[in-house]
């Protein structure tokens, strides 16, 4: 046996997060939680090192990278997956909000997985270009590369549309 | 209007529905991915979906007097004992023949195609997938000497099944089909083919207990299957199995656990038999049943019983103290135990210990990494040491130890095949991502020296 209760607690821990960060990178709830479950998975057969290591979030988030990719490259067709969100904060303009968050998602969705999760990474988790690398199992020109091509992409689209530009905001490192 | 990309990121994430996350199933298949990398698993089971035994330790002093391997180095076993270092180079053309191979050039993209056993008139079963939602497997005979392919019709099948009898006349495959109240057991069924009648028939018994999972039931030479219904199961200690010098958790010299014996006809659904007998591994030779009185912990005792005769007597078979035994083999008058010895600074204490049916030593294979199963009058010993990896054979008949291969797949794949063959399995190309399980290429050969 090993220490459960450990990863039990992690799992409990870290699976929202995860599971954001696959929702964006997949574009579907339901989907995103079957990631974070395989991602689990292979978190806990590599339990043991990685708790000496201290290393288990970025372990974790990796997996769910790898297993988000993994599934990608598996499906045959190019499904497209945005759902409106029903959950609406009050103090905004809804119609605009919505529509930029749904804009935002459908391209995002549309972008090439590696691109996607170069986005997802470096804005949503606030990882550095070296950190992106790693968790892609890439080097750092190719995340820029990657994520310079995404930005274009996103950047155009709300270009052409009436919602206005689109920034990166100010990260945290 | 200005939009702020981490803003609409955090916001389009920001309210997930209900998590219905199972963490209880991340458990057990943890657990079960646990233990296929760490103990060969039985004939035909593959890709993904293993299940094997636990491989779960302890290190440290103890209550009960176990020594203390972070403190120690691996142990010499009694006897006489080689190493994978004392192997000689098995060759093409001299010690095997080459059959067939096939390639899989990325299991992590999607399943694949394999080997899953050879049958008694030589024809490679020949599997695709699953695949799909609905785990959809297609099965094939395949002629390796000729290339012709024999497709089976459609096996309603959801489970893994694994192959029981690859004979001339029928092919039978074993599955368990599993429910949520217990997810380490479950409903025994077999699928047998009349390869004349070119039709599936498959079998259930309703008199059979719930079997478990973890140990793949035996054909005898009597024709009926042989499976172990779960009767007792060992605990860790307190405070759980401590963690070893390899980060892994430990627990050599663990306690047993047992199962009762049962056997049933393929041919009759009402034909189910408490066979009287609790047991721990199970073996069959052409004239003996052999078994031991626990597994997946330390065992002091292996039966022989004489199937003419029904003769039987047991003896210790003096395995070390922290030997958990993990796999059971026998052929002619030979045993072959595989087994988990602790984990020490200078590495894990993994042994295949090989003994005649009166319970003589012939020898100890002893290595880091390493385990054993028997092939006819061969045992396939599988190395995952970095610098010994790969396949090694050692011949009952002459004692000799040869490596096959210096490299093994992630996955466990193979089959049962006649005496005379061999089937292991190599990485394709260099694993580049260690999170990634790479390719596979299987290889039949007929050994010959």
């Amino acid at each position: 046996m090993r220490d459960e209760d450990e990863f039990v607690a992690f799992a409990r821990g870290s699976r929202d997060r995860l599971r954001r960060t696959a929702y964006l990178m997949c574009g579907d709830w339901e989907r995103a939680a079957d990631h974070v479950q395989e991602a689990l998975i292979r978190v806990y057969v590599a339990w043991p090192r990685l708790t000496r290591a201290g290393r288990e979030y970025a372990y974790a988030r990796k997996a769910v990278v790898s297993v988000v990719l993994d599934h990608t490259r598996r499906r045959s067709s190019t499904e497209l997956v945005v759902e409106a969100d029903p959950q609406r904060p009050a103090d905004l303009d809804v119609a605009e909000l919505v529509s930029a968050r749904a804009t935002l998602m459908q391209v995002m969705t549309a972008l090439p997985p590696r691109q996607r999760a170069c986005v997802v990474l470096r804005y949503f988790d606030d990882l550095s270009v070296a950190e992106t690398a790693k968790a892609l199992g890439c080097s750092e020109g190719t995340v820029k590369s990657q994520t310079a091509r995404a930005l274009d992409r996103l950047r155009s689209m709300f270009d052409d549309s009436s919602l206005g530009e689109l920034t990166l905001g100010a990260g945290t490192w | 209007m200005v939009n702020d990309m981490r803003a609409l990121l955090h916001e389009a994430a920001a309210n997930p529905p209900a998590d219905d996350l199972d963490l209880a199933a991340v458990l057990r298949s943890g657990r079960r991915r646990v233990r296929r990398h760490r103990v060969r698993v039985g004939a035909g089971t593959a890709l993904a979906v293993a299940g094997a035994v636990a491989v779960t330790a302890l290190v440290g002093s103890t209550d009960s007097g176990r020594d203390t391997p972070a403190a120690s180095s691996v142990p010499r076993p009694d006897g006489p004992v080689i190493g994978l270092a004392d192997a000689g180079q098995a060759h093409q053309g001299v010690d095997y023949e080459l059959v067939a191979q096939h390639a899989n050039e990325d299991l992590d993209v999607a399943n694949g195609q394999y080997y899953d056993g050879v049958t008694d008139d030589g024809l490679i079963l020949f599997r695709d997938g699953p695949r799909g939602t609905r785990n959809k497997v297609r099965l094939a005979l395949l002629d390796p000497a000729t290339g012709d392919w024999q497709r089976l019709p459609g096996l309603a099948e959801k489970e893994q099944t694994w192959p029981l009898e690859l004979g001339r006349e029928r092919l039978a495959l074993a599955s368990i089909a599993y429910d949520d109240t217990e997810p380490f057991g479950g409903t025994l069924r077999a699928h047998v083919f009349d390869r004349t009648a070119r039709a599936w028939t498959t079998v259930t018994w309703p008199g059979l207990p719930r079997v478990s999972g973890s140990r793949s039931p035996v054909i005898g030479t009597d024709g009926r299957i042989y499976v172990g219904v779960p009767a007792t199961q060992g605990s860790p200690p307190p405070g759980g199995w401590p963690t070893g010098p390899d980060g892994e958790a430990d627990d050599a010299g663990a306690e047993g656990e047992t199962y009762d014996l049962w056997s049933v006809s393929l041919a009759d659904s009402a034909d189910v038999r408490d066979e009287g007998l609790r047991y721990g591994a199970l073996a069959f030779t052409d004239d003996a049943m052999v078994w031991s009185e626990t597994t997946n912990g330390t065992n002091d005792r292996i039966h022989v019983r004489d199937l003419q005769t029904g003769a039987q007597h047991d003896f210790d078979p003096r395995s070390g103290e922290r030997c958990n035994l993990l796999g059971l083999g026998a052929s002619g008058d030979r045993i072959v135990l595989s087994q988990y010895c602790g984990t020490y600074r200078d590495g894990r204490d993994d042994r295949v210990q090989i003994l005649t049916t009166g319970g003589d030593p012939v020898t100890t294979i002893q290595g880091d990494g390493i385990d054993g199963a028997v092939v006819g009058e061969l045992v396939e010993v599988t190395s995952h040491m970095p610098k010994r990896e790969g396949t090694y054979v050692y011949d009952l008949a002459d004692d000799r130890l040869l490596r096959v291969t210096d490299s093994l797949s992630s996955y466990a794949l193979g089959g049962p095949v006649p005496d005379g063959y061999l089937m292991w399995h190599t990485a394709y190309g260099e694993r580049q991502d260690p999170m990634r399980g790479g390719g596979a290429v299987q290889t039949l050969a007929r050994w010959t020296s």
